[in-house]
C-alpha cells in the first residue's frame, strides 16, 4: 500500500532525530540491568520537598534517604536518624548518621537535616506539604551528630510525619536553586539522578556506594504511561517489570497471563460516605443511621471492587498508630433502614445532594445511590470535577453536599491525621459540630501515651459508630502488576524502594 | 501582497489577544488549584499560605495584566505543578507533537486522496464501494479501542512493534496509524465529492472533446479544480493534529501535546493550559493564512485583495 511506504519512508527520516532523543530498547535478560516501572503520569516534581503525589514520590524517594523510614512490616525504623530520644514533651533528639555521602560526594551532616526541616517548614517556599510539618516549630543542631526538633505542643504523629522528611544537601541546594535542583536533584538514596526526559521517563543509576541495602539492577526507568490498559499490554510484552495502578478488572485479565502476577496490598486508604449532619433531615441521627443500615458493604466489595478491598466499620485500622482495635458499625438492615426512614414522613422526604468527582469509581457512587434509593430516599448525584468537589465538600456545612463519597488517606499511617480532619468543629472537612469528639480528638492528640491514645481513639470510634457522622465503606486496595520473577511486596503505605527489589530465576 | 500579509497579520494578533483573554478567564472560572496541589489533610491557613506563595491570592485583574505583559515579552510564565518554565514544558512536549502529527498526516493523506479520488472517479464501481466501506469503518473506530486493538495485535501478538512510548522510530507506527485513520477517512470523503462535483462540468467534456483522455483530464484539471475544498480540509485537519492527539497520545503514552493539556486541565495548571490554547490557536491562524496562499497559487482566478475577508 502506498500509504505504509510513505510512513516507512518518513519514520526512516525521521530515524536520526529520534534516536538521538532516545534510548534503545533494554534487552530482557534477567535480572534485568534496567528494571522498568511504568507509572502513571510522569513526576511533578523530583523536589522532595515540592510537590507530594505517588507519580512523584515513587520516583524521588529512590533518590533521598529520609530522616526515618518504615520497615515492610510497617513499624518506624531508622534511616538517616539511628535513634531518638525525648528530650521533653515537645523535644526529641535524633542522632545522625555519619557515614552517609551525597551523590556528589559530600558528606550528609547534622547542618543538611536541619536545613531540610527549615526549607519544608518555610512559609516563604510554599512547599505544598508545609501541613505535614508545620507543628515543627525549630530545628537545631545540638552535637556532633546530633539534631533537636521542636514542636509548639506534644505531637504524636510527629515520627510518622518524619518518615516522609527527605534530607537533602544544604550547600547544592542553595549553589544551583530551586529550580535548577528539581531538574537535577542530588540525594543519598540508593538510586542516583540520570536523566529526565520530559513528559517520557526519568532514569537513576544504582547508587553503588550506598551505606544501605543495594538492589541487583544497575538503573531504573520510571516511564509515564496514562492508560492503565496499555501499562497491562507493555508488561505482557515483556517492555516493563511493573506497573501501578491496575483497576480490578485488568487485575482479573493479568492473573490468568503467563510470566506475571497481581500483586495487591491493602492501603490504609479508607473509602467512606460523608453526611453532613447540620443540613435539615440528616441533623437527625436515625436518619443517619437508617442511611448507615441501607448500605451492603460486602456487596460493594465483591460485586464491585472484585474483592481486592475489604468492607471496614471504622475509618483507622491496624496499619495506624492510636488504633485500639475494632468497632462494630450499624448493621445492614434495609427493611429498618425503609421502616425509620417511613416513620421520619416529611423531615426525610426531600432530593439530597450526593457529591462525587470522576477520579472516583462511579459505579460505587450509583451503587450507593440505588441502596439509597430502595430504602426510600430521594438522592440525586452531583458530579464537578475533582477541584469543585473539594471546594464544595469542605465548605461550610450550610454551602456543602447533603452527602458525599471519598477516600482518604493521611499517608501518615496515624489516627490523628485521620479522625481530627473529619470529625473536628474547626475542620474544613468535618460536618460535625459535636464538643465530646473535640474534647477527644484534642486529648489524643497532646498525648504521647500511646495506650491512653488509643483509648481515646477508640472512644471516637464508637461514638462514631454510635452518632454516624460518615459511614466508613471499605479499606482501599492498591493492585500492581508484576513480572512474576521481580521479589516485592507492595506495602500499606504506597511506597516503592528500589533497594528492597530482588529477582528471582 | 504585502498589505494583504500586513492585514492578516493585525487579525492575528486581535485573534491572539481573544484567546489569551478567554483562556485566562475561563481556567480560573473552573476551580482552584491550591485544593489540588495540598496533601487531603492540609488546613485552610495552608491553602492560602500556598495562594499566596503562587499568586492566587491577587485580584484578578492584577494576575491578568501580569500575564498580559509577561506574554508581550514572550514570557508564558511557570508551570503550577511543576515549577518550571511553560515555554521548556511546550518545547520538550512539541517535538514529539510534529512527529505524531507527520506520521498521521502521511497515513491520512496517502490512504486517503489515492481512496478519495478512486472513489470519485469510478463511484459506481464494485471496488469503490468497498472502499467506502473502509473508509466509514476508519471513521466509526473509537481510537481508544482501534490503539489498543493494534497494541493487543502488533505489540503482545505478533510482537514487531512497541506497545508503547516513544523510544524508538518503531514506536511511532502504531499511534500514527491510529491517529491517521481518522483523517484518512475525512480526506476520502472530501475529496470524493469534490470530484463528484467536478466531474459533471462543461471544462471536463471539453477536454474530453478536444480528445485528452480520461485519466489525462483528471489529472491535469478536475484535480486541480477539486483541490481547493481538500486545502481548506487539510488546514484544518492539520491544525487538530497539531493541538495534539489527546486519546491516541494517553492510549499510546506518547508525549505529546494533547496528553499534555489534559494533565494540565485536570491539575488546573492555569499558566501550561494557557500556553497549549495559544500555540493552538497560533498553528491555527497560521494554517488558515497558509492555505489562503494556496488558494490563489492552485487557482490563479482567486487573488489575495488588500483586505482579507
Amino acid at each position: 500500500m502506498p500509504g505504509t511506504l510513505g510512513l516507512r519512508q518518513a519514520t526512516a527520516a525521521a530515524a536520526l532525530a529520534i534516536a538521538a532523543l532516545v534510548a534503545p530498547l533494554p534487552a530482557s535478560a534477567a535480572p534485568p540491568e534496567t528494571l522498568v516501572i511504568d507509572i502513571v503520569n510522569e513526576p511533578s516534581s523530583l523536589d522532595p520537598h515540592m510537590q507530594w503525589n505517588p507519580d512523584s514520590y515513587y520516583v524521588y524517594r529512590n533518590i533521598f534517604d529520609n530522616l526515618l523510614t518504615r520497615t515492610d512490616e510497617g513499624e518506624i525504623a531508622p534511616q538517616i536518624a539511628t535513634e531518638w530520644t525525648y528530650v521533653s514533651d515537645t523535644e526529641i533528639a535524633f542522632t545522625i548518621r555519619d557515614d552517609v555521602t551525597f551523590h556528589d560526594g559530600t558528606a550528609l551532616t547534622p547542618e543538611d537535616v536541619v536545613f531540610s526541616v527549615e526549607r519544608i517548614t518555610d512559609p516563604e517556599f510554599g512547599s505544598p506539604q508545609l501541613g505535614q510539618f508545620s507543628s515543627i516549630t525549630g530545628a537545631e543542631v545540638t552535637g556532633d551528630n546530633e539534631v533537636t526538633l521542636t514542636t509548639e505542643t506534644p505531637y504524636p504523629a510527629l515520627l510518622a510525619q518524619l518518615v516522609k522528611l527527605s534530607i537533602v544537601p544544604k550547600a547544592h541546594v542553595e549553589e544551583v536553586g530551586t529550580e535548577a535542583f528539581n531538574l537535577a536533584p542530588v540525594g543519598s538514596g540508593p538510586y542516583a539522578f540520570d536523566e529526565w526526559q520530559r513528559g517520557v521517563q526519568v532514569t537513576l543509576t544504582r547508587n553503588d556506594a550506598y551505606w544501605g541495602d543495594t538492589a541487583p539492577f544497575a538503573a531504573a526507568e520510571f516511564r509515564a504511561v496514562p492508560d492503565a490498559a496499555t501499562r497491562v499490554a507493555n508488561l505482557q510484552a515483556g517492555q516493563s517489570h511493573l506497573v501501578v495502578s491496575l483497576d480490578p478488572d485488568l487485575a482479573l485479565q493479568l492473573q490468568g497471563a503467563a510470566g506475571v502476577e497481581v500483586r495487591d496490598v491493602l492501603t490504609e486508604r479508607v473509602g467512606y460516605l460523608n453526611l453532613n449532619a447540620q443540613k435539615p433531615g440528616l441533623d437527625d441521627v436515625e436518619l443517619r443511621r437508617a442511611v448507615a443500615m441501607a448500605i451492603d458493604k460486602e456487596l460493594i466489595v465483591e460485586g464491585l471492587l472484585g474483592g481486592f478491598d475489604a468492607p471496614i466499620d471504622s475509618m483507622i485500622t491496624e496499619v495506624h498508630a492510636g488504633y485500639g482495635g475494632g468497632v462494630e458499625g450499624v448493621p445492614y438492615d434495609p427493611e429498618a433502614a425503609r421502616e425509620i426512614i417511613e416513620g421520619l414522613g416529611e423531615a426525610a422526604d426531600r432530593e439530597f445532594s450526593f457529591a462525587t468527582s470522576p477520579v472516583f469509581d462511579q459505579r460505587i457512587v450509583q451503587a450507593l445511590q440505588q441502596m439509597l434509593t430502595d430504602v426510600g430516599l430521594d438522592v440525586s448525584i452531583e458530579m464537578t470535577d475533582m477541584s469543585t468537589y473539594l471546594s464544595k465538600v469542605r465548605s461550610a456545612p450550610a454551602d456543602a453536599p447533603d452527602m458525599s463519597f471519598g477516600r482518604w488517606s493521611c499517608a501518615c499511617q496515624d489516627a490523628d491525621g485521620v479522625l481530627y480532619p473529619l470529625l473536628d468543629s474547626d475542620s474544613s472537612w468535618s460536618k460535625t459540630r459535636d464538643e465530646t469528639f473535640d474534647r477527644l480528638l484534642s486529648e489524643a492528640r497532646n498525648t504521647l501515651d500511646e495506650t491512653e491514645r488509643q483509648e481515646l481513639y477508640h472512644q471516637v470510634n464508637e461514638r462514631v459508630a454510635e452518632l454516624v457522622p460518615f459511614v466508613p465503606l471499605y479499606r482501599a486496595a492498591i493492585l500492581y502488576g508484576a513480572d512474576a520473577n521481580l521479589v516485592w511486596q507492595p506495602t500499606p503505605n504506597e511506597s516503592m524502594f528500589l533497594n528492597r527489589m530482588d529477582w528471582s530465576e | 501582497m504585502a498589505a494583504f500579509l500586513a492585514a492578516r497579520l493585525f487579525q492575528a494578533m486581535i485573534a491572539l489577544w481573544g484567546v489569551a483573554t478567554l483562556v485566562f478567564f475561563l481556567a480560573r472560572m473552573t476551580g482552584d488549584p491550591v485544593l489540588l496541589l495540598a496533601p487531603e489533610n492540609a488546613t485552610e491557613a495552608d491553602l492560602q499560605q500556598l495562594r499566596v506563595s503562587l499568586g492566587f491570592d491577587r485580584p484578578l485583574p492584577v494576575q491578568y495584566a501580569d500575564f498580559l505583559a509577561g506574554l508581550v515579552q514572550g514570557d508564558l510564565g511557570r508551570s503550577v505543578a511543576q515549577g518550571v518554565p511553560v515555554a521548556d514544558i511546550i518545547a520538550a512536549r512539541l517535538p514529539y507533537t510534529l512527529w505524531l502529527a507527520g506520521g498521521a498526516l502521511v497515513v491520512a493523506l496517502g490512504l486517503g486522496l489515492p481512496a478519495g479520488i478512486y472513489m470519485g472517479v469510478r463511484r459506481q464501481s464494485r471496488g469503490a464501494k468497498a472502499l467506502m466501506a473502509l473508509v466509514y469503518a476508519g471513521q466509526s473506530l473509537p481510537t481508544f479501542w482501534s490503539g489498543i486493538l493494534l497494541i493487543l495485535v502488533f505489540g503482545i501478538t505478533l510482537g514487531w512493534l512497541p506497545t508503547s512510548g516513544a523510544r524508538s522510530v518503531s514506536s511511532m507506527i502504531l499511534p500514527s496509524v491510529a491517529l491517521g485513520l481518522l483523517s484518512m477517512a475525512t480526506f476520502a470523503r472530501i475529496a470524493r465529492t469534490s470530484i463528484l462535483d467536478e466531474m459533471p462540468k462543461l471544462y471536463v467534456r471539453a477536454a474530453r472533446a478536444r480528445g485528452l483522455g480520461a485519466r489525462a483530464t483528471v489529472v491535469r484539471h478536475v484535480l486541480r479544480n477539486g483541490a481547493i475544498p481538500v486545502i481548506s480540509v487539510a488546514a484544518l485537519e492539520i491544525a487538530n493534529l497539531l493541538a495534539g492527539a489527546v486519546i491516541v497520545e494517553t492510549v499510546f503514552a506518547w508525549p505529546g501535546l494533547g496528553l499534555l493539556t489534559v494533565q494540565s486541565i485536570n491539575a488546573r495548571d492555569f499558566p501550561v493550559v494557557q500556553g497549549v490554547v495559544l500555540l493552538g490557536a497560533a498553528a491555527a491562524i497560521l494554517l488558515n493564512l497558509v492555505a489562503d496562499l494556496l488558494y490563489s497559487a492552485v487557482d490563479p482566478r482567486i487573488r489575495l485583495g488588500g483586505r482579507a475577508t
